[in-house]
């Protein structure tokens, strides 16, 4: 990834199966069908073992749920819409027999990737039961679960790609 | 506490009033849970970005977040901590909030 003159950061050399995964992006960060990837992507804002008289926290969650939820749906559904937007200028080049793809990703579109591979990681996790990082060796040997494992890291690269050098100040 | 007469003392239950108050000021502490998918370098970044925290202060919290499985962020009146768990929950991170004892 390469940074250049006008603001932008260069892609290049991203491989058949980079591609396939990028380009499912914004299809992998819909939540829809898994309850506990929705449930994580918009939790209660009260600590689990809050001591707060139910009354209290039943008004706090259901301000919440009419108040911030909608934003946070909102933000999420912007990041992801700019990011597929960013997705669909890609251009693809031969290397030989291999098709190879380039994106550009403005710096100012730098927090919408953040959160739309965020969001993705997320879903991925819940919807294919991911186990955490030290879990991994011992995961089943479940292709679709590796694939999924493997999309994950992807975004994760990108992402602490993008953290570190686009926008770490 | 009243004291109605010699050596005779009754409770006094708080006023309305001093609930309400109470409830305006008590502060709030704002927590991070731990969450296996996000990195640690984006817990940081949000970190510094929302609070102004150092770099030193905010690598601490999020190790905290990470061995512990929670760590106070912040703390102070209500309707800051609902603003600051708004703010972290826009990048994802899983921030809730509780009155503080």
């Amino acid at each position: 990834m390469v940074k250049n003159d006008d603001s932008t950061w260069t892609l290049s050399k991203v491989s058949e199966l980079e591609h396939l995964m990028l380009s499912r992006l914004p299809d992998s960060a819909d939540p829809t069908g898994c309850e506990e990837a929705v449930d994580r992507l918009y939790p209660s804002p009260i600590a689990p073992d809050a001591e707060i008289d139910g009354d209290k926290s039943f008004t706090l969650e259901n301000d919440w749920k009419e108040f911030i939820e909608p934003d946070l749906r909102s933000d999420f559904r912007d990041s992801l819409k700019v990011v597929a937007d960013d997705l669909g200028k890609s251009s693809m080049t031969k290397e030989g027999d291999l098709n190879q793809y380039e994106f550009i990703i403005p710096t100012a579109h730098a927090n919408h990737w953040c959160s739309a591979l965020n969001q993705a990681r997320i879903v991925i996790h819940h919807r294919y039961d991911l186990p955490s990082e030290d879990g991994l060796l011992d995961m089943d040997p479940n292709p679709e679960k590796w694939m999924a494992t493997l999309q994950s890291e992807i975004y994760g690269m990108l992402m602490e790609f993008l953290i570190k050098k686009v926008l770490w100040v | 506490m009243r004291n109605l007469g010699s050596n005779v003392e009754v409770e006094t239950p708080p006023s309305p009033e001093v609930d309400v108050l109470n409830e305006v000021t008590k502060p709030w502490q704002v927590m991070i849970l731990n969450d296996p998918v996000n990195l640690m370098s984006f817990v940081t970044l949000i970190l510094r970005r929302i609070f102004g925290y150092s770099e030193e202060r905010a690598v601490e919290l999020m190790l905290k977040v990470h061995y512990e499985g929670s760590a106070v962020v912040w703390t102070g009146e209500r309707e800051k901590a609902e603003l600051y768990v708004q703010q972290l929950q826009s990048h994802q991170l899983y921030a809730v909030m509780e009155p503080v004892d």
